[in-house]
């Protein structure tokens, strides 16, 4: 149950923009959680003051280092407390009415047995009296482009932080988290807010939410979910949420036993999973089917919006990918309507008459970047398609590295989301990272790509 | 829809130590909630039984009405289409011979005599209450489809009319509904407006835990509640 001081509570804002952050447990070891989360908030650049905390040294990392949380000269917005867990409820009383929120990256909580239970009881206790909002306990904090805060203290040459985008991820898992964010980064898309509340003791997916439904910076959601407790708060949140910007969602332990011992057909059937999958729909969050589907909707939304409705325009030069693609779209839901009549003749006089003018629109061997260009300008503009899938095979000699620029000025449909499929070898494969400069998601199978078209389809609907 | 009359029937079970209502009960909750119900008695004897019978019209089904039978048809408490007075006599016995030898212990309440509905579309209307995200309402069609498919669609209580129908759409086997093969379009506002009632029903009736309908049987123009049953506490 939520404390009832965090109705009246201003939110959880202030940990997104903190003037201070003190680093309790601060040293110059290497590799120490602290240290690495010090060394990343020098490197990104944070633009707050930074309060080392420990009272075994007089100076960490060339800054002055300061023996507790209550020799902080005014007030911390945040504490990161990189201490071992039965440390954490003395520091946390010491800190009141010195920090307004503390993110506790230990674990030794909740999820290790009786011990840690009855600590995290405490911590919650203490937070509850002094009105300091927790992340965590057991989690990795936050990183943010826009703050510019870094509390995930894996290094960075293990993890690669994405650069500055629209998407935000809140997870309640800390190596969900990491690991997504590693290939956002490797994948050229960039972030605004990364969550990591872990055991949740205090600020939960609602609170992040919330926030993030009121946040500029961010123009889509993605949610990892083991667990929600407080249902009804979830999906006034996240609905709150999804009216402004889309919300996606993956639940991991779909094999949740049922509801009740039960009696009725209903209750034998309901699992924890179908509950889930209502309250998504309620809420309008978009479901994501896993790992794969997770990325591939971070890609989506994170390079390109909403779809207004599942009418796909398929423009390729292979048409063996090309009916791949419509095939995979099918079993997905997605419409790949025919070329309308008129635009039908407009393009036979515009293209050599071996072109295939349909939908797949197959360009063939002859294939050059303006035919494309001129494709999708043709059947983008107007209201006949929402989403462009352009599969290009880089056999066609006439085709240069130009086609990803010329494809990402998206000539005439400013507003819709076009996603690129590029399978093949090693020339290909090269390419594939000029789509991603330009701009473009880029998927290697057709199977991938239908499934971003198919979540930026679902983001359409409502109810 | 008459929440109080709906919390009286609950909390004197309740008062009884019962942790479900029976068929009756249930049927008169959602009567509460105007979700029409196939017209019955409810009878101590045989000779009640007929008189009942007699007023309802033949055929009609006849029914164990016991707080310890959960699984009516299972234990052999379920008798349908019987025509007339005389058969109705010797299903009586046979099936208080047939309980004796399955349910021995079980207390017997009562005897439910039932009009036999007319032949239609059999649907699943269930109501649950989850301890996360509170009241839930599931549908599907009925049978195989339920039980063995499980294909179903759920959505949160409250439900609109328009999830309600999205619900519907939802399942795999909804062209059973809509002319599949011949058959007529069935009345899919009944099932919404089922749909929504036992909606409505979790969501203002908090010691109900699980409601259902199992079958809603769906004709060309309306619906009506053949068998129903709720979990209390």
């Amino acid at each position: 149950m939520k404390p009832v001081y965090q109705m009246e509570n201003s939110g959880i804002s202030f940990f997104f923009s903190p003037a201070s952050v003190a680093v309790v447990g601060a040293t110059e070891e290497p590799g120490k959680i602290s240290n690495i989360i010090l060394r990343s908030l020098i490197r990104a650049g944070f633009k707050g003051e930074v309060y080392p905390i420990n009272p075994k040294y007089s100076s960490v990392l060339g800054m002055e280092c300061l023996a507790s949380i209550d020799d902080i000269p005014e007030k911390a917005d945040i504490a990161v407390l990189a201490i071992p867990a039965p440390a954490v409820p003395s520091v946390l009383k010491s800190a009141r009415g010195k920090i307004r929120g503390a993110i506790i990256v230990g674990g030794g909580f909740a999820e290790a047995g009786e011990a840690g239970l009855n600590l995290e009881k405490e911590v919650r206790d203490i937070a509850y009296k002094s009105g300091i909002r927790i992340i965590g306990p057991n989690c990795m904090g936050i990183y943010d482009t826009v703050s510019r805060l870094d509390t995930f203290f894996i290094p960075e040459d293990r993890i690669q932080r994405p650069a500055k985008g629209g998407l935000s991820i809140i997870s309640q898992s800390g190596s969900f988290a990491v690991t997504a964010m590693d290939e956002l980064a490797a994948d050229g898309i960039g972030v605004a807010r990364v969550v990591s509340y872990g055991n949740k003791t205090d600020v939960n997916e609602a609170d992040c939410l919330d926030f993030l439904a009121d946040d500029p910076e961010t123009k889509a959601v993605a949610v990892y979910i083991e667990s929600v407790e407080d249902g009804r708060r979830f999906v006034e949140a996240a609905s709150r949420c999804s009216a402004r910007k889309p919300v996606m969602a993956v639940k991991v332990g779909k094999g949740g036993a049922g509801i009740t011992a039960a009696r009725s057909h209903t209750g034998a059937i309901a699992g924890r999973y179908e509950i889930y999958r209502a309250a998504f729909k309620k809420a309008g969050v978009i479901e994501l089917d896993g790992y794969e589907e997770f990325l591939a909707a971070c890609k989506a939304f994170g390079m390109q919006g909403r779809a207004a409705g599942n009418r796909v325009m398929i423009i390729t030069d292979g048409g063996g990918v090309g009916v791949g693609l419509s095939d995979a779209c099918h079993s997905l839901g997605l419409d790949v309507a025919p070329l309308p009549e008129g635009l039908a003749e407009k393009l036979k006089t515009e293209f050599p008459s071996y072109f295939a003018i349909g939908n797949p629109l197959d360009l063939t061997g002859s294939a050059t970047d303006e035919s494309f260009a001129l494709s999708l300008q043709k059947t983008m503009s107007g209201d006949h398609y929402d989403i462009a899938i352009v599969a290009a095979l880089w056999g066609p000699p006439a085709l240069t590295d130009n086609l990803p620029n010329m494809l990402s000025q998206k000539p005439g449909f400013t507003e819709k989301p076009i996603l690129i499929c590029t399978p093949g070898g090693v020339y290909s494969r090269q390419r594939f990272s000029l789509f991603r400069e330009a701009g473009l998601p880029v998927f290697a199978t057709p199977e991938a790509a239908v499934r971003a078209a198919s979540v930026l389809a679902r983001g359409a609907r409502r109810g | 829809m008459d929440t109080r009359a709906i919390e009286k029937i609950v909390k004197e079970a309740l008062s009884l130590g019962r942790k479900n209502l029976l068929e009756p009960e249930a049927k008169a909750i959602i009567g509460h909630a105007s979700i029409p119900v196939a017209s019955h008695r409810v009878v101590k004897d045989v000779v009640g039984a007929i008189e009942a019978a007699k007023e309802i019209n033949y055929p009609v089904a006849l029914k164990v009405v016991s707080p310890d039978i959960l699984h009516k048809s299972d234990a052999g408490g379920v008798s349908l289409n019987i025509k007339d007075a005389s058969e109705l006599e010797t299903r009586w016995t046979q099936m208080i011979l047939e309980l004796a030898d399955e349910m021995p212990l079980s207390a017997i309440e009562g005897f439910l005599v039932e009009e036999m509905a007319p032949p239609g579309t059999e649907v699943i209307i269930g109501g649950i209450r989850d301890a996360q995200f509170g009241p839930a309402v599931m549908f599907g069609l009925g049978g195989v489809a339920v039980e063995l498919l499980k294909d179903v669609s759920f959505r949160l209580a409250p439900v609109t009319k328009e999830e309600a129908f999205a619900m519907m759409a939802e399942v795999k086997s909804f062209p059973l509904l809509t002319g599949y093969r011949g058959s007529t379009y069935k009345d899919l506002d009944a099932i919404a407006n089922a749909i929504m009632k036992v909606g409505e029903i979790l969501t203002e009736v908090s010691s109900i835990k699980e409601l259902e309908i199992n079958p809603l049987v769906v004709y060309e123009r309306g619906a009506v509640a053949v068998d129903a049953r709720a979990i209390i506490s």
